[in-house]
């Protein structure tokens, strides 16, 4: 069976459950009051055991396993959430993610991740293990077992295996008797419930548990002196788990166990079965009781057993007080089908004929399905409620036995799931499809701009004027499709924000808890939308800046108390759309930046000289932090250090055509703000040219172009400045600046053309020699030996076959 | 024409498997992410073509499977329709929460493969689906 589809959709809704998992943990610990966000975190845990359980992946199953049986617990409200669980079930989930991780690139999971499994998975159910609230130990079980007082003995400790069959077996249905099983006997201690002990969770949890019995471990006593709080059961389990996971789980109470390892044996007829019968052991439940409808037809045996099992289903369903009427006639129906699979057509007409002739209602369909239960398999009888409530107890039964459906083993498989669940609303598409699609537009627009190229041709040099007309009409249509269609693809790639936001949560509650500082982070705006890849590239950039703040702007609670502010600090995140920019605004309550420091600091790092430092006006001192080479950090910690600073930010968000503007109160707090394109999957470039070539250079970093008469260029020393509307601007020749030997050119005015780009908060005039038009091109990065180039940011393609260079003049400069 | 099955279940990777198994074994499959949808589409299911099997998840958001069940024991011509209520829990608990629902049967997931159909085939009177999985469920090394 290829499995590879079914498989990649585990994978792909297994990191989806992780990162809600990942999400809901923060959630619950600032909300653990609220059952809905633990109930959904619950869920999510369920849905990824669920998961697990189609493949083998049995380190991945046992820790999600081991998080889904604690995360029952507090759910249940059996035992309390604290930071400690919500450790290990981060610390949990996090190796979870890494076996995904392992399972997608290399399809299984290397035997070596066993051991980290369960140590984590160990970890998990130690909170399991770890004292319940004393009230809710045991309200379900001690009824139970108060129901049948049993035969066998009172709490004593038997060791390990007995080789012999020891007498507790005896009770046990022959049914559950299979080969190579491991029986268990769990007595617990009559105090186990104020050790908080669940022996009746524990005995139900057990790994590949097939069978469990409970039953009285003693006498009960004169009614006057029964004590609700003694425990005075008697647990018998068998399960198909290898020993050493039985033992695993019941590594607490090692001492309160007797073993004992199921035999084969051949003797199939045993399963009528009176209780010391018992003692040989197995009995295939497959083949069927003598009484059994044998026509030596296996498949057939096999089918009216199956039948016979449902069957006694529905007779258990009809039996169920208050049954509604819709639940009588589905009942009724499926009966009639499970006619159909008896495969004796004459039978299957007569029991239908009587069952059409039934008047409605449950109690009459109740009788008809008693009197007519197909062919007795004996194997069925003791299932007869099917896992619910027994009926009329199995013969010479004293001990309640709770039928279990046997877990199932797992297995893999192919599918070919459409939509998820058919929802016609969202449809999920893997991102590297997208990203063809985009690719494949881009090719489109280029291509595109050919086109006036083509009518030129025709008309010049084939003298075609006709037909360049009807080309140029034609590509406009096609320009307009083709603007439509891109920006329709756009759309599909907008992702909001907040798809980054929410591994901050994490991040934040880490590093301040490493920190002992308390912070509260605030997000606002998560729903703002960006393209995908500048969601993508903000992602370390704010991940530094969070460190920085959490690291250097928050103090620690009492240095915050001390300047009179609430000992937690804010952290506050937020994102807004303004035009076709996303403003995200990162503001901390911290103590800023201390700009004396910085001064000094830059001074030593011969960054700037100290005459200019002191110069600096405040708002200036704060932004030397932005310089190649600063960090404050007086000792490299592991969170913000490492010689990277607030350089590394700057230069990510501008290569991402985005801008930082750093502000800084001392004492109160430090505010950062990121300008980032909605998109940047089109640049809008205007093309100039000098010294004879063209260039292109990015629209949103041209503030204005114009042409300045070369008298009112003003010459100071080696600089060039121009006024324009009252401010000075300095100059530069583009020529210069690429070290293109061409001194610049006039026009026939005398005039200069000066472009006049954004540099951070500066503008620069830079001396072109003309321009022209602006075009949507697609910006490919330097590659090759091309890479290590400075000034430009990238090569485009252009419609006539040409590459134009694009520059980035903040790398001129 | 083949009998149509509705799969309802939260977590897409089951609804695959289900899909894949019970569809291989020729019946059509329409699925839903939860009761809410699950109870949208058999309203909107057309009349003359009503689900012939509910293969219904426990644990889902929004609406769970009892409610599910129950809710759809309350509608009109479709609520005698078979319900196969499937989870991972190996626990009599579920079994009965379950029957109290009105679940026709409950089955321990993952099912095997020829296990799922078996007894959805059952559910349906499908004598040669029936008969095929039940086959390969004993060549699985299955039991009755």
């Amino acid at each position: 069976m290829s499995s590879t589809e079914l498989l990649d959709q585990f994978i792909l809704e297994a990191r989806e459950c992780l990162e809600q998992i990942g999400q809901r943990l923060l959630d619950v610990e600032k909300n653990p009051g609220d059952r809905e966000l633990l109930n959904d975190l619950f869920r999510q845990v369920h849905t990824l055991k669920g998961n697990c359980g189609l493949f083998d992946f049995k380190p991945l199953e046992r820790v999600v396993h081991a998080g889904e049986d604690l995360l029952d617990r507090v759910r249940n409200g059996s035992l309390a959430y604290s930071g400690d669980i919500a450790d290990a079930l981060l610390a949990a989930m996090d190796y979870t993610a890494e076996l995904v991780d392992l399972i997608a690139t290399e399809g299984s999971l290397p035997a070596t991740t066993e051991g980290r499994a369960q140590e984590l998975a160990t970890a998990l159910r130690r909170h399991l293990a770890g004292p319940a609230p004393a009230a809710a130990a045991s309200p379900g079980t001690a009824p139970a077992a108060a129901a049948s007082p049993g035969t066998a003995a009172a709490p004593a400790t038997a060791p390990a295996a007995a080789p012999a069959l020891p007498d507790w077996l005896a009770a046990l249905p022959a049914t559950a008797c299979v080969a190579g099983h491991t029986a268990l006997r769990y007595l617990p201690d009559a105090d186990c419930f104020f050790k908080g002990e669940d022996p009746w969770h524990l005995a139900r949890s057990t790994p590949g548990l097939q069978h469990l019995q409970v039953r009285a471990a003693g006498d009960w006593g004169s009614v006057a002196d029964f004590d609700c709080y003694r425990c005075n059961l008697e647990l018998v389990v068998v399960s198909d788990a290898p020993r050493a996971y039985i033992e695993e789980h019941y590594r607490y109470v090692p001492d309160q166990l007797s073993w004992h390892a199921l035999e084969a044996a051949a003797t199939a007829t045993a399963t009528a079965a009176a209780p010391d019968s018992a003692s040989t052991g197995a009995a295939d439940p497959a083949a069927p009781g003598p009484d059994t409808a044998a026509d030596g037809d296996p498949l057939r045996e096999l089918l009216r057993a199956r039948i016979a099992r449902i069957w006694d289903d529905q007779r258990a369903l009809l039996a169920r007080p208050g049954i509604a009427a819709g639940t009588v006639a589905a009942t009724r129906r499926t009966l009639a089908a499970l006619i159909d699979g008896w495969d004796d057509a004459a039978l299957a007409a007569s029991l239908r004929a009587t069952l059409e002739a039934l008047p409605a209602g449950a109690a009459p369909l109740a009788q008809w399905a008693l009197q007519h239960r197909p062919g007795a398999a004996a194997a069925c009888d003791t299932t007869a409620a099917g896992g619910g409530a027994p009926t009329a107890a199995a013969p010479g039964a004293s001990a309640l036995v709770a039928p279990l459906e046997p877990r199932r083993g797992s297995s893999g498989g192919a599918g070919d799931d459409s939509a998820s669940g058919g929802g016609q609303k969202v449809l999920k598409v893997a991102q590297d499809k997208i990203d063809r699609l985009m690719d494949l537009i881009g090719e489109m627009v280029v291509a595109k701009n050919a086109l006036p190229y083509l009518a030129n041709r025709a008309e010049t040099v084939f003298n075609q004027r006709e037909l360049a007309r009807e080309i140029k009409t034609q590509y406009s249509v096609i320009n307009r499709i083709a603007e439509d269609m891109q920006h329709a693809i756009m759309q599909v790639r907008m992702l909001p924000v907040g798809t980054v936001f929410q591994r901050f949560g994490r991040l934040v509650r880490d590093i301040s808890k490493k920190l002992g500082k308390e912070v509260n982070l605030v997000i606002e705006g998560e729903d703002t939308e960006a393209d995908k890849n500048v969601i993508e590239s903000l992602a370390d950039p704010l991940i530094h800046i969070l460190r920085n703040s959490l690291d250097h702007g928050i103090e620690l609670p009492a240095a915050r108390m001390a300047a009179g502010k609430p000992a937690a600090g804010t952290l506050r995140v937020a994102a807004r759309q303004e035009g076709d920019r996303v403003i995200l605004d990162i503001t901390d309550d911290g103590a800023g930046i201390d700009t004396d420091r910085v001064r000094a600091k830059a001074v030593e790092r011969g960054l700037i000289p100290a005459d200019r430092a002191c110069l600096l006006s405040e708002h200036e001192a704060v932004q030397l932090v932005f310089l190649p080479g600063f960090s404050t950090a007086e000792a490299i910690s592991d969170l913000s250090g490492r010689g990277v600073g607030m350089d590394v930010v700057r230069s990510a968000v501008e290569r991402i055509n985005g801008s930082v503007e750093l502000a800084s109160t001392r004492g109160k707090g430090t505010q950062i703000r990121l300008a980032l394109p909605l998109s940047m999957a089109v640049t809008n470039v205007m093309m100039i040219e000098t010294a004879g070539r063209r260039f292109g250079v990015p629209m949103d970093l041209i503030v204005e172009t114009v042409r300045v008469p070369a008298e009112d260029i003003h010459h100071f020393k080696s600089a060039q400045t121009v006024v324009l509307r009252g401010r000075i601007v300095p100059l530069r020749a583009l020529n210069e600046l690429l070290a293109l030997d061409m001194p610049p050119r006039q026009n026939g005015d005398g005039e200069h053309a000066v472009l006049v780009v954004r540099l951070g908060s500066e503008n620069l005039g830079l001396l072109v020699d003309d321009f022209h038009g602006t075009s949507d091109i697609i910006l490919k990065p330097l590659e090759g030996v091309l890479t290590g180039i400075t000034g430009f940011a990238g090569t485009a393609l252009m419609g006539d076959g040409s590459v134009l260079m694009i520059l980035n003049p903040k790398e001129l400069s | 024409m083949s009998a149509n099955i509705l799969v309802v279940d939260d977590a897409a990777t089951v609804r695959m498997y289900h899909r894949k198994m019970l569809g291989d074994a020729g019946w059509q499959i329409e699925e839903a992410i939860n009761g809410v949808e699950a109870l949208e589409k058999v309203a909107n299911q057309p009349r003359d073509r009503p689900f012939d099997l509910y293969v219904v998840d426990i644990n889902m958001p929004k609406m769970d499977g009892y409610s599910f069940v129950r809710e759809l024991r309350r509608l009109g011509h479709v609520r005698q329709v078979p319900v196969m209520m499937v989870s991972t829990e190996a626990q009599a608990q579920d079994a009965t929460a379950a029957q109290d629902a009105g679940a026709n049967c409950y089955l321990v997931k993952p099912a095997k493969p020829a296990e799922l159909v078996l007894t959805a085939a059952l559910l349906l009177g499908d004598l040669p689906a029936a008969r095929q999985a039940g086959a390969a469920h004993r060549a699985a090394g299955g039991t009755a």
